[in-house]
């Protein structure tokens, strides 16, 4: 089956971006990477969009913004996996041999359409009954302390570290970094996370051009960067509830990705997770086997997340 | 838009589950068909299924057991008594809710785990494993002035202190 290369990225600075809608947010990250890859833009033969809250049609505002309307397209939604999703589908179909060159872009404007705490879809009873995205992590955050012995104040290191990360990269929406006692202060959002525990609602968007083993090797020589596996499964229906300090699904997802990358966990010099609360960077690095269950937050106070 | 037949067939279609599901003695609704049945003996329940093949409980009840796809499974009230499984005081919410409030999932003896209120714990006075008992609270009331019921959970045993 054909290898699949990234030729190409590009991103909006992510923030509050009351001058753009999620359509030019979206022109702007797609033209980014049409030139990261010194790419022909007529070459792309299909395209995929994740979004979540734009509304029908999002991708194809997007493509006839940029003279590729036409263009076999589809618009993904998966939750906070949407843009994650887009470039799966970009990938199977070069795998696939149907095409050798996928545009995927995420894009989303979440400002205009949120006040407060995200919350589940208003048809899940969770979402009648009070729940919030982050009280979902909160009550995931208190049973973690519980299980494993774990004191609050070690998480506040998340925040420091990613913060430091965030001013050093220009695209980021904080820029500024955050002290211990800044994170341990700041506004209480759904016990025990605080504000800096939180991510921030953010307008944005991020696209990357795939294409298959000898079309990267021709556009982009040895710039290329070999996506090895994507794996994806979705949550289950419990028989019996089940532990919310560990996450099986993570787990198995990450199993699957390892083997189909043939490598382990030990393997992984660098990672780029998900951290939509501090809570849930520590579930996933747990769950992707890079730290023992219970081990991250003294991992990161000592420098080593 | 629909149109008007289709309307009118929604309407009654409406009306006959708010008639169905009223409590007799008081008009009383649960805030969402399916969940809450206030007429059950000793108090009201939260309606789960239980799979007639495995055993297995659900709440929201479901029509195919996810364990061992049996179909069509039983509609049964589940315990009103569980077990706290972990908890948060939601202090910044929507505008639907007036934060802070008490939030916890509730283990019940069937295996089912419950996203409810909790109500009458002082802040603090939460814990994993506690017991607490299904409770109703008013939600408001609806178009034809029914009283519109939902769920919450509270402290099975009275607790000490003055804000129980």
């Amino acid at each position: 089956m054909a290898e699949v290369y990234v030729i190409g990225v590009g991103m909006t600075r992510f923030g509050k971006h009351p001058d753009q809608d999620s359509t030019q947010l979206g022109v702007t990250a797609i033209r980014a990477a049409i030139r990261d890859a010194g790419l022909d833009p007529r070459r792309i033969q299909a395209a995929y969009c994740g979004h979540v809250f734009q509304g029908m049609v999002t991708g194809q505002r997007i493509l006839a913004q940029i003279g590729l309307a036409g263009l076999p397209l589809a618009n993904v939604e998966n939750a906070c996996s949407s843009g994650a999703t887009a470039i799966r589908e970009a990938y199977l179909a070069i795998k696939a041999g149907e095409y050798d060159v996928v545009l995927a872009v995420g894009t989303e404007h979440m400002t205009t359409r949120f006040k407060g705490a995200l919350t589940p879809d208003p048809g899940d009873i969770e979402a009648a009954v009070g729940l919030t995205m982050p009280a979902v992590y909160g009550m995931r955050a208190v049973r973690y302390l519980a299980d494993h012995g774990v004191r609050w104040e070690q998480f506040a290191a998340i925040p420091v570290k990613n913060k430091k990360n965030a001013a050093l990269n220009p695209f980021s929406q904080f820029q500024q970094p955050v002290t211990r006692e800044a994170v341990l202060s700041s506004r209480p959002i759904a016990d025990p996370l605080r504000l800096l525990d939180c991510a921030p609602v953010s307008d944005g968007a991020a696209a990357v051009i795939l294409a298959g083993g000898q079309t990267a090797r021709s556009l982009a020589g040895a710039r290329g960067i070999r996506l090895a596996a994507s794996a994806l499964r979705t949550g289950e229906v419990p028989v019996a509830p089940g532990s919310m300090s560990f996450e099986p699904l993570t787990a198995a997802t990450a199993l699957d990705a390892y083997e189909r990358a043939g490598i382990a966990p030990a393997d992984v010099g660098f990672a780029e997770v998900h951290d939509c609360f501090t809570i849930a960077e520590a579930l996933r690095v747990e769950g992707l086997g890079l730290f023992e269950p219970g081990s991250y937050p003294a991992a990161v106070e000592r420098g080593r997340g | 838009v629909s149109p008007p037949e289709a309307q009118t067939i929604t309407e009654t279609q409406s009306t006959r589950t708010r008639a169905t599901q009223a409590d007799a003695g008081s008009g009383a609704v649960p805030f969402r068909p399916g969940v809450l049945d206030l007429g059950t003996a000793g108090g009201p329940s939260l309606a789960g299924s239980r799979c007639p093949g495995c055993g297995a409980h659900f709440f929201p009840a479901r029509h195919v057991c996810s364990g061992c796809l049996t179909e069509d499974l039983d509609l049964v009230p589940l315990s009103r008594t569980g077990t706290i499984y972990t908890f948060t005081v939601v202090r910044q919410s929507t505008p639907d809710f007036t934060a802070p409030y008490l939030l916890g999932y509730v283990d019940l003896p069937e295996g089912v785990r419950v996203l409810g209120l909790l109500v009458g714990l002082g802040e603090g006075k939460a814990t994993i494993g506690m017991t607490v008992t299904l409770a109703t609270q008013p939600k408001g009331t609806d178009a034809d002035g029914c009283e519109i019921v939902g769920y919450c959970f509270r402290p099975a045993e009275p607790l000490g202190g003055d804000d129980g």
